[in-house]
């Protein structure tokens, strides 16, 4: 509804003005005048102030992107609404928002500042913030504008990095020049070991005290520094588990997209290479990458991934060698252990990262028996139980996601595993 | 929840108040209008309010006849009290609250407008006894409004100012 139309406190008082002073006079009821008198008044005084023009009505969001649990401001401006003095904004209620005031609706005199609504998305995704009803009134409300509907914005609301950290160096560094110590010698800080002295060493790299034991000149060989590519799998096939929003109870997606942000920055900021690989209704992928921003382009598509299956057909990650694979999964979908088991056996080093919530629970549809429900359930932590035991025979870890140093074991025993020479199937 | 009560005790006041003239309205019309007045809170940006409010007028000229009693000044600010609670009560959706600087502001302007109350309240004592002149009430009530108009914009200018 736009432009002005009058309020129901303008009719209230014409009726109750005009009514009383006709009563009074018809009936000869001079006390009916006296109880007339104001709303006379009153009604006079609304008409008075009749507005002239339309104002217009725009509402913005400071941010448009923003991590989950941080806030933003939904501003009001008001063009051309000197008419107005008082302004009431009433906005909705999407899940995973929270506001201030709680309820999203909040008015107050013009005079004194349009009223501002504090919004905090708390959980990932992509979300619309900012929808809101907005109606004016004009001085002593004989005139209301709207409400009209403000449309809201949509905004990126990018996973919380989880807490992490880790100290472990990853297993097959293969790149330039990065902090991960490589096997193959190179101008590094880490000794490598000492030989004797070839045509085009470095004069500073002669180690004297041993040349002068020997008698003949030996130079000191370091390990070179490489980076690495560390490929994030991310299983959005389904999300199990209630997500309360950040600082609540976590869903399986909730833990695998915080957990996939965290380890990218965690290698990001070490240098190395970091992919990414949605497997989901979206398919969302990113390349292999370093630097501020392409982290800050996996944490968009982390933002935006769409949960469902993944369609018909193989599921190729296009694994390229000496990458290390983690796979961020429940690990209840067929396709997820299988693609971790045959890269294990290729060689590649994988890591599973369990990220099921202890206590998540089916969502059971409408109609169906929850005693069944719950036996399926059951029967499929089974078979997971047993997919997750055959992983770990074939040598694939797999940890449960629990913050700093989740990691650190496992990336230790993989990066000692690829000092050993092995047989892999091709 | 206070000016929802407000709305309530206002149009229930300003019915009662016949009362201490001598004129106490019956039981039957006390909860009938008692259960109008609740709806009236309940839906303040309703109509049901103006009705409330034209049944009060109704049952003081029935019960009164030419009578001025001052407890019509009572009703009267019970009234308005009732009609500025439905008001600001209407500002927004139910759970709204209304800032204090807007209630202030609407308390300065109710207490403004009931100044013509005590006017007219004088006037009609005044008036009761002499001969049939209609002309007259018309021609007050609108050098009040005419009166009010102009403090209310006198007022309004200094605050620009």
């Amino acid at each position: 509804m736009t432009g002005w139309r009058p309020t129901s406190a303008l009719g209230r008082a014409l009726v109750l003005g005009a009514v009383g002073v006709a009563l009074a006079l018809v009936a000869g009821d001079p006390a009916v005048v006296v109880l007339a008198a104001p709303f006379v008044v009153l009604a006079a005084v609304m008409l008075v102030h009749r507005p002239t023009r339309e104002p217009r009505i725009d509402a913005r969001l400071d941010h448009v992107a923003l991590q989950e649990g941080l806030g933003t401001t939904s501003r009001l401006t008001l063009d051309g609404a000197e008419d107005a003095e008082y302004v009431t904004r009433a906005a909705g209620r999407p899940p995973y928002v929270a506001q201030r005031p709680h309820d999203g609706r909040v008015g107050g005199l013009v005079a004194h500042g349009v009223p501002a609504i504090e919004i905090s998305p708390r959980r990932w995704g992509r979300r619309m913030l900012g929808e809101e009803n907005v109606a004016l009134y004009t001085r002593w409300a004989g005139f209301r504008f709207g409400p009209v509907v403000r449309g809201g914005q949509p905004v990126r609301v990018l996973p919380t990095t989880a807490p992490y950290d880790s100290r472990a160096e990853v297993p097959q560094p293969l790149g330039l020049v990065g902090r991960n110590r490589s096997r193959r010698t190179g101008s590094g800080t880490e000794l490598a070991g000492i030989r004797p002295f070839l045509a085009g060493d470095r004069l500073r790299r002669i180690n004297w005290r041993v040349s002068l034991r020997t008698g003949n000149l030996h130079v000191v060989t370091t390990r070179a520094e490489e980076d690495t590519g560390v490929l994030l799998v991310v299983d959005a096939l389904a999300d199990h588990g209630v997500s309360g929003g950040v600082g609540g109870a976590a869903s399986s997606m909730d833990l695998t997209v915080r957990a996939a942000a965290a380890i990218a920055e965690h290698h990001v900021r070490a240098g190395d290479r970091v992919a990414l690989r949605v497997v989901g209704r979206g398919r969302e992928q990113v390349g292999y990458g370093a630097g501020a921003r392409h982290l800050r382009r996996i944490q968009d598509r982390l933002a935006a991934v769409r949960v469902g299956e993944a369609g018909e057909g193989t599921l190729h990650l296009g694994v390229t060698g000496g990458a290390v694979v983690v796979v961020l999964s429940p690990m209840l979908a067929e396709s997820i252990g299988t693609v971790a088991a045959s890269l294990t056996k290729r060689g590649v080093a994988v890591l599973v990262v369990d990220t099921l919530p202890p206590d998540a629970e089916p969502a059971v549809a409408e109609g169906a028996d929850p005693a069944l429900a719950a036996l399926a359930w059951r029967m499929r932590r089974v078979e997971r139980s047993v997919v997750l035991d055959r992983l770990a025979a074939l040598g694939c870890p797999v940890v449960a996601w629990r913050g700093p140093g989740t990691l650190d074991d496992v990336m230790h025993r993989l990066a000692r595993r690829a000092q050993v020479p092995r047989v892999v199937t091709r | 929840m206070i000016l929802r009560a407000t709305v309530f005790v206002g149009l229930l006041v300003a019915l009662l108040m016949t009362g201490p003239a001598g004129h106490w309205p019956p039981w039957w019309l006390v909860l009938a209008f008692a259960g109008l007045a609740a709806v009236a809170a309940a839906v303040p940006d309703s109509p049901v309010v103006a009705g409330a409010g034209l049944l009060v007028l109704v049952w003081w000229s029935v019960s009164l006849g030419d009578g001025v009693p001052a407890s019509v000044l009572v009703a009267a600010v019970a009234l308005v009290a009732a009609h500025v609670a439905a008001l600001l009560a209407s500002y927004g959706p139910r759970e709204m609250p209304v800032d204090r600087a807007t209630v202030l502001l609407w308390a300065r302007r109710a207490g403004l407008v009931l100044l013509t109350v005590p006017g007219a309240w004088l006037a009609a004592r005044a008036l009761r006894g002499e001969p049939e002149q209609p002309g007259i009430w018309v021609l007050g009530v609108a050098v009040a409004c005419v009166a009010t108009i102009a403090g209310t914009a006198a007022i309004e200018v200094r605050r620009t100012e």
